[in-house]
């Protein structure tokens, strides 16, 4: 089965532009993300990588090039079908984007109430798959508690579901970002920034958990935009270097840490002096 | 040249915000047909629209009442006309107070909170999030506010009707000894059904505006709280200014139909 779903298209990006007025943010960005891995852009901030992201989940619109998801070209479909799309992905934000006017199970119910708890769990994604029968009353309401307090439990919040967003520490918003992305099992997964501002303990534990929903679901491909880079080696099977619009460098962590290429080696040794313009 | 070109880019600029907010509204009314239909949401705006006005509506309109009826005591005595007092607020009130007044009290905090609700939502990436998880934020967000005003800012408009009329009773009945059995034969005799019926058109009208304002500047927020900030004010400001416009037009409109 791992075979199969490796052998299923990820996410193809093809020589993707993007500007903002003056500013040319991507520049003819080509990167292949395999399926059932987990990917991990780098990159200095402000260089675009939330912007590549948002154009995966057909957010933006690109200027030319093209995001493949699947078999699908985004720039191919239609309002409706490009939803059906957003519909098989999951996403964690930088600042977790959780709704304020709901509590915590509230937030990681919502694509359930909104979408419907019958879809099943994506192949490969532990777990029990709901069935195909639609759900009404009570039985919805009891799948979806049972679901939610699974998901909850699972990233370390159990019985947490009644707070509310306000009281909620950085990494516990992370972990119900979190928690609401895997929800209905989504067959991608986007994370942007996922320990940006958090405690050393707590980017272990953020990493311990990415890795492990990873491994628990093989079937979901996982596209991580960051740059800590020791929670990227942490996590990563396969590490791209976003510089100045493109790819710089593509390949395993391994590759990574012994390349030549000054550009790389500056970045992830974080040093002042190399070809890297500061400011 | 310099200045003629920066002219020229200010007119392209106004032009682009004017296509962007008719795109705007084109969008959250087609969304706003669609399934599924957000009955709940709706519910929840109409409460928050309607109900939750409902002390600034009384306490302005008692009051608008009561003023009306001391300035109209005071022009009218001068000829002792005092019985007109009634009819001429009451013609005042449903044609023109009522629906103004309402509009610009209920943009005050109506507008100004969509706008900053949606502008928080969207510097916060809540509206990103709800793309990403497949939901239209048109159809979830922009049309049960905007459907919520149309027909709530009327119905808001009838109240101020009622408790404006109340308010001048009192101060030309109970104060200024006005006969209470001319007081009302003159409302009968001024105000007819179309007069209410335009007071409420133009309630659903601004109702529209100060909606379709609040929730395209809050939608389109950038930059942070200074942002959200920016984006209330400009949308007060804006529909504050497009209700008064719009009240001159809608009367050359409305006025004509309800001669007779």
């Amino acid at each position: 089965m791992q075979t199969a779903i490796q052998e299923t298209p990820g996410i193809q990006i093809t020589a993707l532009k993007k500007a903002f007025g003056q500013q040319q943010v991507l520049d003819g960005v080509d990167l292949e993300v395999p399926r059932g891995k987990i990917t991990v852009v780098i990159g200095r901030s402000g260089t675009g990588k939330s912007v590549l992201l948002k154009h995966v989940m057909g957010l933006i619109v690109p200027d030319s090039g093209s995001v493949r998801v699947g078999n699908d070209l985004l720039a191919d479909l239609g309002p409706r079908a490009l939803r059906n799309v957003r519909f098989r992905f999951g996403m964690v934000f930088q600042n977790a984007a959780l709704f304020d006017s709901m509590d915590v199970f509230e937030n990681v119910a919502f694509p359930l109430r909104e979408h419907g708890i019958e879809h099943g769990l994506h192949p490969g994604q532990q777990g029990t798959p709901l069935g195909t029968a639609r759900l009404r009353g009570r039985a919805r309401e009891a799948a979806i508690r049972e679901r939610v307090e699974g998901m909850l439990a699972a990233v370390g919040l159990r019985d947490m579901g009644y707070k509310a967003v306000s009281e909620l520490s950085g990494g516990m918003r992370k972990r119900v970002g979190l928690a609401r992305a895997l929800v209905r099992g989504p067959e991608f997964l986007l994370y942007d920034e996922p320990t940006t501002g958090l405690d050393p303990i707590m980017t272990a534990q953020i990493d311990n958990l990415i890795r492990a929903t990873q491994d628990a679901n093989p079937g979901i491909t996982s596209l991580v935009i960051s740059h800590d880079m020791a929670a990227s080696f942490r996590i990563a099977d396969h590490m791209a270097m976003l510089y100045e619009g493109k790819i710089r460098m593509n390949g395993t962590p391994a590759e990574i840490r012994s390349t030549a290429d000054p550009v790389v080696r500056q970045f992830i040794e974080g040093r002042l002096d190399g070809p890297i313009p500061l400011g | 040249m310099n200045i003629l070109s920066a002219l020229g880019a200010t007119i392209i600029a106004q032009f682009e915000a004017l296509g962007g907010y008719l795109l705007f509204v084109g969008k959250s009314a087609t969304a706003g047909f669609l399934p599924p239909y957000r009955v709940r949401l709706l519910l929840k705006q109409m409460h928050f629209v309607g109900v939750e006005s409902l002390t600034i509506v009384v306490i302005t309109s008692i009051f608008t009442g009561m003023v009306f009826a001391i300035q109209a005591e005071i022009g009218f005595s001068q000829f002792g006309a005092n019985g007109l007092i009634g009819g001429i607020v009451a013609l005042s009130l449903t044609r023109e107070l009522s629906p103004v007044l309402t509009a610009l009290m209920v943009n005050g905090r109506v507008g100004s909170a969509m706008a900053a609700e949606l502008g928080t939502m969207r510097v916060t990436e809540q509206v990103d999030a709800l793309e990403s998880m497949a939901i239209d934020p048109m159809q979830y967000l922009v049309a049960p506010r905007v459907l919520a005003s149309i027909v709530m800012v009327p119905a808001l408009t009838m109240i101020f009707n009622v408790i404006g009329l109340a308010g001048c009773w009192y101060v030309a009945v109970q104060q200024l000894q006005v006969p209470e059995g001319g007081f009302w034969a003159r409302i009968w005799w001024f105000v007819d059904e179309d007069d209410v019926l335009g007071g409420c058109f133009k309630g659903a009208v601004f109702g529209f505006i100060l909606s379709s304002i609040g929730c395209y500047q809050g939608f389109h927020t950038r930059g942070g709280a200074e942002g959200v900030g920016r984006a209330t004010t400009r949308a007060v400001v804006i529909s504050g200014v497009l209700i008064l416009t719009s009240d001159y037009f809608l009367t050359r409109i409305l006025a004509p139909l309800s001669v007779g």
